[in-house]
């Protein structure tokens, strides 16, 4: 320790601060720039994770916000039997303790929740909801449901006329069933009361859909203490009248009933049609990323650990499909995250390559001082601390204010994303300058034997070969583990940086060959400067870090820009698949019109320029190879291209294959044969489908009744008004809002922009590192008789193989790497069923070629006006550079 | 064949050069001798056009350099003057032929005139076989003979040669000294040439010894 303390202190007096001053001053530009390039990679690389963290807890909150009831967690329980009387005649028993029952449901389901899911739910609420009754009076089309809720001291209400609802008979009673229909009291709402025009004692005319009559009078009307109490959300109906549900001007009426009530209410029915549900709703302001696989492996574990649907007793049964929300939610975040993590590799692996660029420039410009002051007897080490000292600063310096304005925007700093640049920044100027330091004062000479000039030369090929087979097995290791594991951390999410890095390097290769392959076939033309600029350019060809850094970030902006471009249409798309047309009607049970009258009112609409309507049955019973495959069935007019072969299969598990014989299974009815005959286009939200023509299907003997609207047109989005229709404008709109997809869409674009102009950056610091070299050559030549615009052309002859190289080799290699999209699962972000098709943004790739080749005379320009004033005379001096 | 009349050059406070005057006739040898910094490189500049005096005029072939415009020095630079560097100037990734064949590019010769001149030269600078090699592959005193032949290629009425054997060892140095020495003859060219060297010196016919900026013969 005393030792290490002894030399530090040595190197603390041992250092020329004038010369670490004058240094840094003579090479403001470029530590600006490195400075710049530091700043701006930590900014985001600092901001990016944390905001992806933000953005997956959003996006999981999202999700269950959407799912709505879907994400409810149920439990069901069917009554206890009441097809007994107490003198044994046949009948049913009034039981007047239903409410208490429920109650008690809802206390047990409770204790039956885990701490970690119960956490993630709101409080229960019990509820009894009778079967849709339709009004039969005539006036308009009504429907009427009852519903009593429970949610422990909610909801209340006020009775503001009439009273609650009573019993029908106190206490426990035998109904005969043959008997007239058990009259049920319930209350109506102010608002429901106002539109029907409804008074306290009024009998309501509603029947079932078997047409059978139920006596329901209104025993008073009430007023909600609480609008906003959850426990609504489950019949919202009760509050106010629904109107137009289904398109077809039906308005949806509800009663409430009371605990005293509730028991004529089942009477009212047959003995299974009400059933008593708690429902727990998820609270999405608790749920983040990280508690959502917890939360799902509960969920699943409650529903398998649950009494079945279909069992008779009395045991609760689970339900929910919270897990299947967060397990979409959380493969769609964990892809997202690895789609964002491979982008900001690549700007970390441009950003890394340009730094390392700048410090070659800076140790190119600083080794005869380096050299000198090495002669002057400066050690090594002193000249590397020196160094140190100053990228240290000034990469400390920008690192700290990226990292302020990552921590200003998510309140975190990502250290291990910022770490690689920062280290690159510190560590490779003082490298660049000690190598050379350590070369120009270093005794060793070229040898003159050929022999061993010969072995220099091999040996040095092999080391570079060596290093090149490296890069190009990690590429491939990446590439090969991208497919076979998916969108995972680590090694797949290089896939793209290490195979940009690898087609550089194979650029990198090619260059020498193409411009030396020029060169030869110029020197037979008669065009001086275009020797003159191919000699320049062969010259520079092979200059390894600069093609490295300008192409490969070339590339990665490239495939930053397709892959947003590819999510942005596949958005539109999945738009469209998942609607199918510019909007959807799934008609309901509750509808008063068929389809047939829906779209047909629809079809009448200005602006609407098709509709059509199918029957959707969703689990179909397809046997395929003796066995059971669960499928979407469509059945639509027209729908199949050949009506000789009436069934086209689309399946992701296989088991549905054109040519196959399938049959469909009914329940009582003999099964139907169908051949598959063909392809069927992809429909969002099933895996397996199956499409047949209603005609083939009814000439088997199977009449389809459609139950979904397809409508097409300018004037969609009006025509469909109120008509529950699921519009594809809208379902664009929302998916592209999404934190998950919003977010990296921006990224995205942040990338490729930071991307381009990294490589506008190398490009500069390479055209500055060569420009001493190229404008000494260019005096030389100009000492031939070359005046200053010919010497002008001649350096950007030099200049534009990079141009090209960087253009049309970084896009060229770039198109290749979007191969690699079809791993990235692209798919669970734009929401369709197959991963989106590559688009190339033709006007980006444009700007971005365009950028690189009109860099070109602006660097030559810039060179040319910076060595206006130093004469020729002093260009050609030994030294003179 | 060149007439330096009251030439002085100043960088800031330094006088390069005090109104220095003396002719070199056609098809003679100069040689300019002098210590470091007592201006034989500056006064080399300015007679090639590369450097212009800020007082004082320079003629070559009766073209007044000084008052020549960059396409004018330029042309001056194909036709007439032609250069040899210490540091060789050549262009690395052209052979020796072709950097030979450099300055009649610019003036547009055709490549069968071209080729037999380049032969030519690099016969007369011993460097026939080595056409095709790379200046990184020749050694110094090859390497400042191709830039000889280079500088004679175009036929130019003057060479300058700024220490043309600074970077050649001393038997090196003399066989190029020897090699100007014969090109003056045989192609009739003049030439002007800064030097320390004693065999330069010896076989230079007049040498011009430059002190402070200006000439003390």
């Amino acid at each position: 320790m005393t030792v290490l303390t002894g030399r530090l202190s040595v190197l603390r007096f041992s250092l020329h601060w004038p010369s670490v001053r004058g240094r840094a001053r003579a090479d403001t530009g470029p530590l600006i720039l490195s400075a710049l390039v530091v700043a701006l990679v930590s900014l985001l690389a600092g901001a990016v994770p944390g905001l992806m963290r933000d953005t997956a807890d959003a996006a999981v909150r999202d999700a269950v916000r959407q799912a709505g009831p879907s994400a409810d967690v149920t439990v069901q329980a069917r009554w206890e039997p009441d097809d007994f009387t107490s003198d044994g005649s046949p009948g049913r028993m009034r039981m007047s303790h239903l409410a208490a029952d429920l109650a008690d449901l809802r206390g047990r389901s409770l204790e039956q929740l885990s701490p970690d899911l119960r956490a993630a739910l709101r409080p229960p609420v019990a509820s009894v909801i009778t079967p849709t009754l339709r009004f039969t009076d005539g006036s308009v089309l009504r429907t009427f449901r009852m519903a009593y809720l429970d949610g422990g001291d909610s909801p209340k209400v006020e009775w503001i006329d009439g009273s609650a609802p009573p019993a029908t008979v106190d206490g426990e009673a035998d109904v005969p069933y043959n008997g007239p229909p058990w009259r049920v009291r319930v209350g109506l709402s102010e608002s429901a009361a106002a539109s029907s025009g409804v008074r306290p004692g009024a009998l309501l005319q509603v029947r079932d859909e078997r047409g059978a009559t139920k006596n329901v009078q209104v025993s008073g009307i009430f007023r909600p203490v609480d609008r906003n109490d959850p426990a609504w959300r489950l019949a919202p109906w009760l509050l106010d009248p629904a109107a137009d549900a289904d398109g077809a001007g039906t308005t949806r009426f509800g009663g409430l009933l009371t605990a005293e009530s509730l028991p004529d209410a089942r009477l009212a029915f047959k003995p299974d049609e009400l059933r008593r549900i708690v429902t727990f709703s998820p609270d999405p302001s608790v749920i983040t990323w990280e508690t959502a696989h917890g939360i799902a492996a509960t969920a699943i574990t409650l529903k398998a650990t649950s009494a079945t649907s279909s069992s008779l007793d009395t045991a609760p049964t689970w339900n929910t499909q919270l897990d299947a929300v967060l397990r979409d939610v959380t493969e769609q975040v964990s892809a997202a995250r690895v789609q964002a993590s491979v982008l900001l590799f690549a700007v970390i692996a441009g950003a890394v390559l340009i730094l390392a660029l700048a410090a070659s420039l800076l140790g190119r410009r600083r080794s005869a001082a380096l050299a000198l002051a090495r002669q002057r007897g400066a050690a090594l080490p002193v000249l590397g601390a020196e160094l140190l000292l100053e990228s240290g600063l000034v990469t400390l310096v920008a690192a700290a204010l990226g990292c302020a304005g990552a921590y200003l925007v998510t309140g975190g700093v990502a250290v291990w994303w910022v770490a690689p640049v920062v280290l690159a920044a510190a560590a490779a100027g003082p490298a660049y300058g000690i190598i050379a330091a350590a070369s120009a004062t270093r005794d060793r000479r070229v040898p003159a034997n050929r022999s061993a000039r010969r072995w220099l030369r091999h040996t040095a090929a092999l080391r570079r070969a060596a290093a090149e087979i490296a890069v190009l097995l990690a590429a491939t290791a990446a590439v090969v583990s991208l497919f076979q594991r998916g969108p995972a951390p680590g090694l797949p999410a290089l896939a793209p940086t290490l195979a940009a890095v690898a087609a550089s390097l194979l650029l990198l290769r090619l260059l020498p060959l193409v411009t030396g392959l020029v060169l030869h076939r110029l020197l037979r033309s008669r065009r001086p400067l275009a020797v003159f600029g191919a000699a320049q350019a062969a010259a520079s060809a092979g200059r390894a870090l600069p093609v490295l850094a300008l192409v490969t970030s070339a590339v990665l902006a490239v495939f930053a820009l397709t892959l947003g471009a590819t999510v942005q249409q596949g958005l539109i798309d999945g738009a469209r698949e998942t609607v199918g047309a510019d909007a959807r009607i799934d008609i309901t049970d509750e509808a008063s019109g068929t389809t047939a009258e829906v779209a047909a009112r629809i079809a009448a609409q200005p602006g609407v320029t098709s509709v059509s309507t199918a029957q959707v049955i969703d689990g179909a019973r397809i046997i395929a190879d003796e066995a059971l495959v669960p499928s979407r069935l469509i059945i639509r007019s027209g729908g199949v291209s050949d009506p000789s072969v009436p069934a086209l299969v689309r399946s992701s598990s296989g088991q549905l294959r054109p040519g196959m014989s399938l049959e469909l299974r009914r329940d009582d009815e003999p099964p139907v044969r169908l051949t598959a005959s063909g392809v069927a286009p992809v429909v969002s939200g099933a895996e397996e489908i199956v499409i047949v023509d209603a005609a083939a299907l009814a000439a088997a003997g199977v009449e389809s009744a459609p139950n979904t609207i397809w409508v097409n047109g300018p004037g969609t989005e009006s025509a469909v008004t109120g008509a529950g229709a699921l519009l594809r404008s809208e379902v664009l709109r929302d998916r592209r809002a999404a934190p998950l997809v919003n977010g990296l869409l921006w990224l995205s674009w942040a990338s490729a922009a930071l991307l381009v102009l990294l490589g506008l950056a190398g490009f500069a610091l390479a055209a500055a590192a060569g420009a001493p070299q190229r404008w000494q050559t260019l005096s030389r030549l100009r000492t031939l008789g070359l005046t200053p615009r010919d010497a002008r052309r001649v350096a950007t002859g030099e200049l534009v193989p990079w141009a090209l190289a960087t253009a049309v080799g970084g896009i060229m290699a770039g198109a290749a790497l979007t191969a690699l999209f079809s791993a990235l699962e692209l798919r669970l972000l734009t929401g369709q069923e197959a991963d989106p098709a590559v688009v190339w943004p033709w006007l980006g790739l444009a700007v971005v070629a365009a950028l690189f080749v009109a860099a070109v005379p602006v660097v030559v320009r810039f060179e040319a006006v910076a060595r206006r004033r130093r004469q020729l005379a002093e260009v050609l001096r030994v030294g003179g550079q | 064949m060149v007439r330096i009349r009251g030439v002085h050059r100043r960088f800031g406070q330094v006088h390069a050069l005090r109104g220095v005057s003396f002719d070199v006739p056609a098809g003679s040898m100069v040689a300019l001798v002098g210590r470091s910094g007592s201006g034989k490189t500056t006064l080399l500049n300015v007679v090639g056009g590369l450097d212009r005096p800020d007082e004082g005029t320079v003629e070559v072939d009766g073209a007044e350099v000084t008052g020549l415009d960059e396409d004018g020095l330029s042309r001056l630079r194909r036709e007439k003057v032609s250069y040899v560097f210490q540091t060789f100037g050549l262009i690395p990734v052209l052979s020796a032929a072709e950097n030979v064949g450099a300055p009649l590019r610019l003036a547009r010769m055709p490549a069968a005139d071209r080729e037999k001149r380049v032969a030519l030269l690099l016969d007369l600078v011993g460097l026939g076989e080595h056409a095709r090699q790379r200046p990184g592959e020749l050694s110094g005193g090859q390497q400042q003979r191709v830039a000889i032949a280079r500088a004679l290629a175009s036929s130019p009425r003057l060479l300058i040669a700024d220490e043309p054997t600074g970077q050649l060892d001393a038997e090196t140095g003399r066989s190029v000294m020897a090699l100007l020495r014969a090109v003056v003859e045989s192609e009739q060219v003049t030439a002007l040439v800064s030097t320390h060297d004693p065999v330069m010196m010896a076989l230079a016919d007049r040498v011009v010894r430059i002190s402070d900026g200006q000439v003390s013969e």
